[in-house]
């Protein structure tokens, strides 16, 4: 499909991609912006023309709701995409994501924990401020995937049976915790357990997609580094030692900034399912295994994925919104499901 | 060279490896030898500065192995273990080219590819470079993983001096044709005054291509030999439980090893 392009090419074909997607999810919604609009409300941030008074509540929506919206499922799909990507490197695995690794439940569990149980513990939390969801959340999403990866790796050799097993053990504790704090939490905090375990974007403001995006570009910036180590841990702990990788060091820092992105998006979104696997997997069949290559282009193409799911959210079921992890499930597990397939007619034994 | 000195390892009280000291000089086919379980692989891995022993020391040209940096380490030596898996389809190329990582920063160089070139020339696969590793067979899979190590210590005026080659039962699976590829190709590395330290299960292979033994038996070296003709059927047979008999061969007039219940 995308064989006969170079990296180059295939970056600037998903790079054209996202940015259609990003201005048809700017453009659509219950208000909607042409083209011509956005580009008149750019002008007018810029200064290049003067602000028209007919437009206040057009720009207010769309600065104060819209944009932010849009950069945070851009981001979300971008951090999910490049997340899956590392965590089928650090398993050895392509069936892996922060759902199955316990990142997302564990996350999910220690953002329930602040929410049901925030004002007796605000005065250890209160330090923290707004950052007590995500950091437990990233507390929470650190302990779950170190377990699930102690658990089923031995001797450098991941155990997929194991990793399995051990993810749904780690899965069924978190989700029976969280489960606990909702039954035994009041009705506004039930619903934030509830929203955070569908996904939504609705809640999307500057505050919340500044920190996801600081906290974005570091572990990318790091990421885009881990190319190589990556490729050499395909062959196995030993044989990437024997490259010159340290490969403990780079597996802890692999989860510790894999979760952190994970768990800080998801303090804002909630549990966003599938977008993780599909991205990579898509990317691999379609392009390369090259790390080097999946890292830039999942950041992408998550993020142009994510913008479209986001807009078929908001165009489903008017005026009302599907929460996103619902849709997210619905189209990809479909998709999973076909991926699979036409890999096991293609009988290629690449699928693990 | 590569130097051990009285090494140990144990894992929690069990003695894995005690008082093991050899010298793997350069140019030379060294094997270790030796039944299952008897340390063979932990010792390669201590050798090969990928595992850190309890005791003793290993040296490199004299230097401790700790004391150099991980990378340094990997321009000079390589190791080649049995039946490398790849869950993800990379090309044979790509995963040649990984033995050149500790030799590049983010971009290979022309002479990486150079190199990636030579290494897939020497075991005939440069026509398959851009056939996917996964849907290879177990012998060609591992001619990719000796090409990935040629480049990983590939010798010239860029990169000279001795380097060392770790081969850990690198034939276990493979059928008599690769086999033979693979160790001719180890042993073709001698003349440019490489180090291969091998363990190897196939005694009469080993006897074949190796010029300096090491049997190891509970963990503790029982010999050392520098001729395959100072090894004792009386050895073999204690150490392998097994009895064993030289046989003269018929069209060679060299000698090779039966071995019986």
């Amino acid at each position: 499909m995308l064989n006969r392009l170079t990296f180059r090419q295939t970056y600037l074909l998903l790079a054209a991609l996202l940015a259609a997607a990003v201005l048809l999810s700017a453009g659509v919604g219950a208000f909607s912006f042409s083209p011509a609009t956005l580009w008149r409300y750019g002008a007018q941030e810029l200064g290049l023309a003067a602000r028209d008074p007919a437009d206040l509540l057009g720009r207010n929506v769309f600065f104060d709701l819209r944009l932010p919206r849009v950069l945070l499922s851009g981001l979300t799909g971008a951090i999910l995409g490049v997340s899956g990507t590392l965590m089928q490197g650090l398993f050895r695995n392509p069936i892996v994501e922060p759902g199955l690794a316990g990142t997302s439940a564990g996350a999910s569990l220690g953002a329930a924990a602040v929410f049901v149980l925030g004002n007796t513990t605000m005065r250890v939390l209160s330090p923290l401020g707004t950052f007590a969801v995500p950091a437990c959340a990233f507390i929470g999403g650190f302990a779950a995937t170190l377990i699930v990866y102690r658990v089923s790796s031995t001797f450098g050799k991941v155990n997929v049976f194991t990793l399995l097993l051990a993810g749904i053990a780690v899965n069924a504790v978190c989700n029976a915790g969280t489960g606990f704090l909702s039954y035994v939490a009041r009705d506004p905090q039930a619903r934030n357990i509830t929203f955070w375990n569908l996904g939504t974007f609705t809640t999307a403001e500057w505050h919340g997609v500044t920190l996801v995006g600081v906290v974005f570009l570091i572990c990318l910036a790091w990421a885009l580094r881990q190319g190589k180590a990556l490729n050499a841990l395909m062959l196995g702990e030993d044989e990437a030692a024997a490259l010159g990788i340290d490969p403990r060091r780079l597996i802890v820092r692999l989860i510790v900034l894999n979760t952190l992105m994970v768990a800080v998006d998801a303090a804002m979104v909630g549990v966003v399912a599938f977008i993780g696997l599909v991205v990579p997997h898509f990317l691999r069949m379609a392009k390369s295994s090259d790390y080097d290559f999946l890292i830039p282009a999942s950041a992408l193409f998550g993020a142009a994925l994510m913008e479209i799911i986001d807009v078929a959210a908001r165009l489903v079921i008017p005026p009302a919104e599907l929460p996103i992890g619902i849709l997210t499930a619905i189209i990809g597990a479909p998709v999973f499901l076909w991926m699979l397939l036409r890999q096991q007619a293609r009988s290629d034994p690449a699928g693990g | 060279m590569v130097e051990l000195a009285d090494v140990g390892f144990r894992v929690g009280r069990t003695d894995i490896l005690s008082g093991v000291s050899a010298a793997f000089r350069p140019g030379r086919f060294n094997v270790i030898l030796g039944p299952n379980g008897a340390g063979k692989s932990t010792l390669l891995r201590i050798a090969a500065g990928l595992l850190t022993p309890s005791a003793g020391a290993v040296r490199y040209a004299g230097h401790p192995v700790e004391d150099l940096d991980r990378e340094t380490l990997a321009r000079a030596r390589a190791v080649l273990s049995q039946d490398v898996q790849l869950v993800f389809p990379l090309s044979v190329e790509d995963v040649v080219l990984m033995g050149r990582y500790p030799h590049y920063g983010r971009v290979p160089t022309a002479r990486d590819r150079r190199i990636v070139e030579g290494a897939l020339e020497v075991v005939d696969l440069t026509a398959r470079r851009r056939q996917p590793y996964p849907t290879l067979s177990g012998g060609e899979r591992q001619k990719v993983q000796l090409a990935r190590v040629l480049a990983q210590i590939w010798s010239d005026d860029r990169s000279p001096g001795p380097k060392v080659l770790f081969l850990d039962e690198p034939t276990s699976n493979l059928d008599v044709h690769y086999q033979i590829h693979i160790l001719d190709v180890a042993r073709g590395l001698l003349a440019g005054d490489c180090t291969v330290v091998a363990v190897l299960h196939d005694l009469n292979a080993a006897f074949e291509y190796g010029d300096a033994f090491y049997v190891l038996e509970g963990g503790r070296l029982v010999e050392t030999a520098d001729s395959a003709e100072r090894i004792s059927a009386g050895l073999l047979e204690r150490v392998f439980r097994v009895h064993a008999r030289r046989a003269v061969d018929p069209g060679g007039g060299g000698w090779y090893w039966r071995f019986s219940r």
